[in-house]
């Protein structure tokens, strides 16, 4: 951290302006002013991490001291358990088909707000407003109640022939009710997409327009290339959320990840193998376990940007 | 640093002994919103006599409830006073957490039945007390089978009997398309009583499992059966079953009869109405019984407790005061308490009278309960239902699902 924060400094020495304090005095202020952070992010989040790896090399029920007892449970895991290969895949269906969606579904409308002119605050919150309400536990419960038997979007399908005997009961459906309550909370995304959407300049479409470039043409040229950094951001940032996907899925299989585990997601059953089976230590190596899929994943997602992340500002330096 | 510190003491001492010299006791328990409405009745009346002590309570559904509890204990934040699960005594037990009840003269137990009580001694210690005694049901609309013309259930009527009532329930019209019963194969509970009426048992006194996976799979194969042929609820309508009554098959009003215990049957009362009746569970072709009565639910106290004889006192006025008894009725289902059974009980109007009615006819019939479940089995309910999801979707066969099953029952239990 602090070496991202000094680089500019050393590297634009004439940027200097005014007297400033030594340097050691001004970094005493600041761990100063740092200090209810660090204090809370070594004794929340840094302690219970250790702890949590060192459970996970053991035999833990909650009840009993750990027993350690080395790899055991990260060999289980991979090769002993069908359990926690579904769980993999599941979230790994789900990661697949509500990531995109989601992302398709907040440009689309980021868009089509760009251009409207009366009532643009308006519009910004009402789809922004299910973000706010989507994470809560009531929600997922409607959402529940809305595609069980007999929910409103049951009978709605039953009323043009189609009967399903309600979403959640069916395995296959009741993992797309899940990803649907996600997808329904764009607003992050799309609140991000038209800030970044404001910021391409209007001369290029301009100029575009002149040349009697299409819509499409202009989006592909123009849109996406001027957007891909923004588009880069919320994929990296939503793909890590999806992975972590506890709540809806929860709710909506009642916490049971049913029918037939197709709802099983990750987390969920790791939360099935610490707090209701009582293994602790195998729940904590999985925790591990997806703390580094999650981490390659991103990796691989970074790699790949160099490849179709266009950052405007590479080429302009020189210019400047 | 210092200020912080020394607010978080100053609340601490708060919390513990409470502002005016009053003591504060936590009690914590699973049920539903019938049990909280009486247990806050008897609570009202509790502070009143001891306005000295003031009660919080907390209850959840059994599922959540277990998972909380055993997440406070471990971090040594037992509630003061908490209902417990027979599966759950052996552990809680010999981990430390629970306070020796027979230490506190203010606890009286002698009215408490004799047999009960000894199911709550771990190590000699009377580590926690029997609050009622239950036993398994079919709770069924009298009303639906009379219509359909289907023989009313009779005490001592076989498996194959049941089936077939099953089977010409679902068929007749006048059930409407209604099946007969809730698909038994996800309840271990049902499986247990269909092994002991076979003269076997889900364990061993070794802790050992009881049965082999050829077991398990015959009574998964059996319930397949039935579900093809219309006679019991389908995947769909059996998976929305959460531990609620609201949310069983015969709760939706899509079947005719549901197995459970007797305690939560007065759930269904409420939604089916007058016509709900309670029959015994089906027998072995030879006539032996399965279901027996068991402890319902115990309660105990932290180990960790400030005030542990108020809360003895608390724990004796919900077992053995007979106007707490009249307003917890049969909420928790038939009281381990002789005397609140014998007197109290025949005096309650509405469903609890149906419930003790119902448990009389098997005084002195049933065989002795199984012996405490081994360490490990906690999760083993879990494990059943979810394999016979497996089965009922069709994505395993009931062979494939059993051996999963023995597997991992026997991984948890260590053997």
């Amino acid at each position: 951290m602090t070496a991202t924060a000094t680089r500019p400094q050393d590297a634009t020495p004439s940027a200097s302006g005014g007297k400033r304090a030594p340097k050691r005095e001004r970094q005493g202020a600041a761990w100063v002013f740092l200090s209810p952070w660090v204090l809370g992010a070594a004794a929340l989040t840094l302690l219970p991490m250790a702890v949590s790896l060192y459970l996970s090399f053991t035999d833990y029920d909650m009840f009993d001291a750990p027993r350690w007892i080395g790899f055991r449970n990260y060999t289980q895991m991979f090769t002993e358990d069908p359990r926690y290969w579904r769980s993999v895949i599941t979230t790994l269906t789900y990661v697949v088909i509500a990531v995109p969606l989601q992302l398709l579904l907040a440009l689309a409308v980021a868009i089509a707000l760009k251009s409207v002119r009366r009532g643009k605050g308006f519009y910004r919150s009402a789809f922004y407003a299910p973000s706010l309400l989507g994470a809560s536990m009531s929600i997922a419960l409607v959402w529940r109640a809305i595609f069980n038997d007999g929910g409103s979007v049951d009978n709605l399908l039953s009323g043009m022939g189609i009967d399903i005997g309600g979403w959640i009961n069916r395995p296959g459906w009741a993992i797309m009710s899940v990803a649907l309550l996600t997808i329904w909370q764009f607003g992050a995304p799309m609140v991000i997409f038209l800030a970044g959407l404001q910021q391409i300049p209007a001369e290029l479409y301009e100029a575009a327009a002149v040349d009697g470039a299409s819509w499409w043409r202009q989006f592909r040229s123009i849109t996406i290339p001027m957007l891909s950094p923004v588009l880069f951001f919320n994929l990296v940032l939503q793909m890590i959320q999806a992975f972590q996907v506890f709540t809806p899925a929860f709710a909506v299989s009642a916490g049971k990840g049913g029918p037939a585990d197709s709802t099983l997601v990750y987390t969920l059953y790791l939360y099935d193998r610490g707090f209701t089976a009582s293994h602790m230590g195998y729940a904590s190596a999985m925790a591990w376990v997806l703390l580094l899929a999650i981490g390659v994943v991103t990796a691989v997602l970074f790699r790949t940007s160099r490849a179709w992340v266009f950052y405007a500002n590479d080429n302009n330096e020189g210019g400047r | 640093m210092l200020i912080l510190g020394g607010t978080l003491t100053g609340c601490g001492g708060d919390g513990g002994g409470g502002s005016g010299g009053k003591v504060g006791l936590r009690f914590t328990w699973w049920g539903n919103p019938d049990r909280a409405a009486r247990t806050e009745q008897a609570i009202k009346l509790f502070e009143k006599r001891h306005p000295d002590i003031d009660i919080s309570t907390s209850f959840a559904g059994f599922d959540t409830y277990k998972a909380k509890l055993a997440t406070q204990a471990a971090g040594g934040d037992a509630p003061d006073v908490m209902q417990l699960d027979y599966r759950q005594i052996d552990q809680y037990a010999t981990s430390g957490i629970l306070l020796d009840l027979g230490e506190h003269p203010q606890l009286r137990t002698s009215e408490i039945d004799k047999g009960l009580l000894a199911t709550g001694v771990v190590d000699g210690k009377q580590y926690a007390l029997p609050v009622a005694r239950g036993t398994e049901t079919m709770a069924y609309d009298a009303t639906l089978w009379r219509k359909a013309g289907v023989p009313p259930p009779t005490p001592g009527w076989t498996w194959d009997d049941w089936a077939d009532a099953m089977r010409r329930l679902a068929a007749s019209k006048a059930t409407e398309g209604r099946t007969g019963s809730t698909d038994p194969g996800q309840s271990e509970d049902i499986f247990e009583i269909w092994l002991r009426s076979q003269g076997k048992s889900l364990y061993t006194e070794g802790e050992r499992l009881g049965f082999t996976a050829d077991d398990l799979t015959r009574y998964w194969e059996w319930c397949t059966e039935l579900r093809k042929e219309g006679a019991v609820s389908r995947a769909e309508q059996t998976t929305q079953m959460d531990g609620t009554v609201e949310n069983t098959p015969l709760g939706r009003l899509t079947t005719v009869s549901d197995f459970n215990w007797d305690a939560p049957t007065s759930g269904y009362a409420a939604i089916v109405g007058e016509g709900l009746k309670l029959a015994p569970l089906p027998v072995g072709d030879d006539g032996t019984p399965g279901q027996y009565f068991k402890p319902s639910m115990f309660f105990g106290a932290s180990a960790k407790t400030e005030h542990p004889e108020e809360a003895a006192r608390f724990i004796d006025f919900l077992l053995n005061d007979k106007e707490a008894g009249a307003i917890l009725g049969a909420s928790r289902g038939i009281p381990a308490n002789d005397t609140i059974r014998q007197d109290v009980l025949p005096k309650l109007e509405g469903f609890d009278q149906v419930i003790s009615t119902y448990q009389e006819q098997f005084e002195g019939r049933l065989k002795d309960p199984p012996p405490a479940p081994p360490k490990g089995d906690t999760s083993l309910q879990g494990t059943f239902s979810r394999d016979y999801d497996q089965v009922s979707y069709e994505r395993m066969s009931p062979r494939e699902a059993a051996e999963d099953y023995i597997t991992e029952a026997k991984a948890e239990l260590r053997q």
